[in-house]
């Protein structure tokens, strides 16, 4: 018997094999409130031996201290502290959590069971502190009088799990930001009914302060009905092809006090597929262009008017040269002719540029026009005139007009001569129920005056284009002592009006 | 201003006579109302503003009618006119075949 005693195998239970099943078998369980494993009762004995079996970590803490038995699977997880955590106390074994334990072995004695989901701690396995996370299973071991006498615990770390979920978490935080942060206007649609699921500020701002969340792209804008953009989403739907535009007209109403707004937009309706290929999301992203395209509207009409301009100037230029070869004695005359009616239409030009194109003071149109060589100053022209502001058309026709009179005073009337004089009354008067402007020119000091046999350009442009022109009258009296030249028109004709200005 | 009188002088190098001369809205309007004409030319700007309400007129009237433009055709566009237009700058053969294509 004794013979049989000594053969007999008191950790029998623990199976054959090496790892923690040697390590349990060396331990000096005497030295512990457990006692040699002879006596230790058949619940702990049954108990050790299930864990040890299995591939899952799982710790036992047996009794008031919960001194700690646990099979390889958890040897693994217990790092460097294994194997010295075999046999302790599981308050110093893991003093670091002795709190949490301490609410375990409290929970677990009096009957009850835990389970923690991705439970963070921090463990000292390595000599370092160590985030790490946790599915905890705590229940209680009953002895053999239904007693709990120690918990048993399984030990998943999901250590890895959680910070790939963060990971994640964290990247579609980042992707959220650009999504709201994006320069440009960004709506994700859900299904066939292109439900908004998301959109980001400039979306919002593009569609005013309204919810759509949850909604329906043809309910949450119902103004853009017949708009065209509904097909074009049903298109990239169920084609799955994206469709853009570039420079769309919109009309939205962005809030009710303003009313409908006319907008442009480049887009595209970007077809999201799910891994089966069949398409789940239209992802809308686009700009607000309405600035650049007001811009590049503006530039059209810009350049249009400036080819109008030119077409115009050009005509202009063709009259001059047309009508004063026509008349011309020699090619020599004409061409200074030529140049000076040109330059005069240039300075008139220059002028009205200079005031953009509103109009002109009837003093500046006299300056520009009342220029001869070799007379700085004009100290030959005795003006008098009010100030009054000319309407554009009319400051071009009026410069023109004063610089045929000068030329054909410098040629062959009182200009002529070095004591020839002009003078130049201009003046604004009641007239029944009209208000008109009249301008008198008038030679003195020249050579006896005959009348003209044959009417040229200058001659042409006073007496027929001007008073068309003006909507006045105009009398050129060649009398022998100077030639007089008298305009009337209507003020209303020839003042700049308030809404040219 | 220029403009008109190259236009009449080409007008009588044609043969034809003119009857009447406007360069603004309001007097081309009266003139276009009351005056008997083989056919009008009109500059699609006159002084700022366009012409169409003279051209309107004068096709109520059932005077023929041609415009004469720094804009070529497209002066004409949003204006619901069709005429033909003469381009600025032109000589007397182009305001001859415009006058024929017209009448």
């Amino acid at each position: 018997m004794t013979e049989n005693n000594r053969t007999e195998d008191a950790f029998a239970f623990l199976g054959k094999g090496n790892g923690i099943r040697q390590l349990i078998r060396d331990f000096e369980w005497g030295a512990t409130p457990l006692g040699r494993v002879e006596t230790w009762p058949g619940s702990l004995r049954t108990a050790t031996a299930l864990l040890v079996q299995s591939s899952v970590p799982i710790v036992m803490l047996w009794g008031e201290h919960g001194i700690m038995i646990y099979n390889d699977a958890y040897s693994v997880f217990a790092g460097k502290r294994h194997p010295q955590l075999l046999g302790s106390k599981v308050r110093e074994g893991w003093a670091e959590i002795a709190d949490f334990n301490d609410h375990v072995m409290k929970v677990g004695l009096a009957g009850g069971t835990l389970a923690y989901r991705d439970q963070e701690l921090t463990l000292h396995r390595r000599g370092v502190p160590e985030q790490v996370w946790m599915n905890l299973d705590y229940s209680p071991v009953l002895d053999e009088a239904g007693t709990p006498a120690g918990v048993i615990a399984i030990v998943v770390e999901t250590t890895g799990e959680v910070v790939a979920r963060q990971r994640i978490a964290r990247e579609h935080e980042r992707l959220l930001q650009l999504f709201a942060q994006a320069p440009t206007f960004m709506a994700m649609l859900r299904g066939e009914n292109h439900v908004f699921e998301m959109l980001n500020p400039n979306y919002q701002a593009l569609i005013g302060d309204r919810d759509v969340i949850g909604k329906p792209a043809r309910d949450a804008l119902p103004e853009l009905a017949d708009q065209g953009f509904w097909a074009l989403l049903d298109q990239a739907y169920h084609t799955g092809e994206p469709v853009s535009r570039w420079s769309e007209r919109l009309v939205i109403i962005r809030s009710p006090d303003i009313g409908p707004e006319e907008r442009f937009i480049d887009f595209v309706y970007q077809p999201i597929k799910s891994d089966s290929g069949t398409v789940t999301h239209i992802f809308v992203q686009g700009s607000d262009v309405t600035e650049r395209v007001i811009a590049e509207h503006r530039q059209r009409l810009l350049v249009n008017e400036l080819n109008h301009r030119v077409k115009n100037t050009l005509a202009s230029v063709q009259a001059i040269t047309t009508q004063t070869l026509r008349g011309a004695m020699s090619l020599r005359e004409a061409s200074d002719s030529i140049n000076d009616r040109i330059l005069a239409l240039s300075r008139a030009h220059n002028m009205l540029t200079a005031q953009n194109w509103t109009g002109a003071d009837l003093s500046d149109v006299l300056d520009t026009a009342l220029v001869l060589d070799g007379d700085p100053g004009r100290p030959r022209f005795d003006v008098t005139s009010p100030a009054l502001r000319l309407e554009p058309h009319a400051a071009l026709s009026l410069a023109l007009a004063l610089h045929e009179l000068a030329i054909n005073a410098a040629k062959f009337g009182a200009l002529s001569r070095p004591d020839g004089r002009v003078d130049i009354v201009c003046e604004t008067a009641r007239l029944e129920d009209e208000e008109v402007f009249r301008m008198t020119w008038r030679e003195k000091g020249g050579p006896p005056v005959q009348t003209p046999q044959r009417r040229g350009f200058g001659f042409h442009l006073l007496e027929r284009a001007l008073p068309v022109e003006l909507s006045g009258k105009v009398r050129i009296h060649h009398r022998p002592e100077g030639l007089v030249f008298e305009l009337s028109a209507p003020l209303s004709a020839i003042r700049e009006s308030a809404d040219l200005g | 201003m220029l403009v008109a009188l190259l236009i009449e002088d080409f007008i009588i190098q044609l043969g034809c006579e003119i009857a009447g001369i406007a360069m603004r809205l309001e007097p081309a309007l009266e003139l276009a109302r009351t005056i008997d004409v083989d056919i009008a030319i009109l500059d699609i700007n006159l002084a700022g503003k366009q012409s169409f309400p003279i051209a309107e007129l004068l096709r109520t009237r059932g005077i023929p009618f041609v415009f004469a433009s720094g804009y070529g055709a497209a002066g004409l566009e949003g204006s619901g006119l069709s005429a033909p237009v003469l381009q600025k700058p032109f000589n007397v053969g182009d305001v001859g075949r415009l006058l024929a294509s017209a009448l």
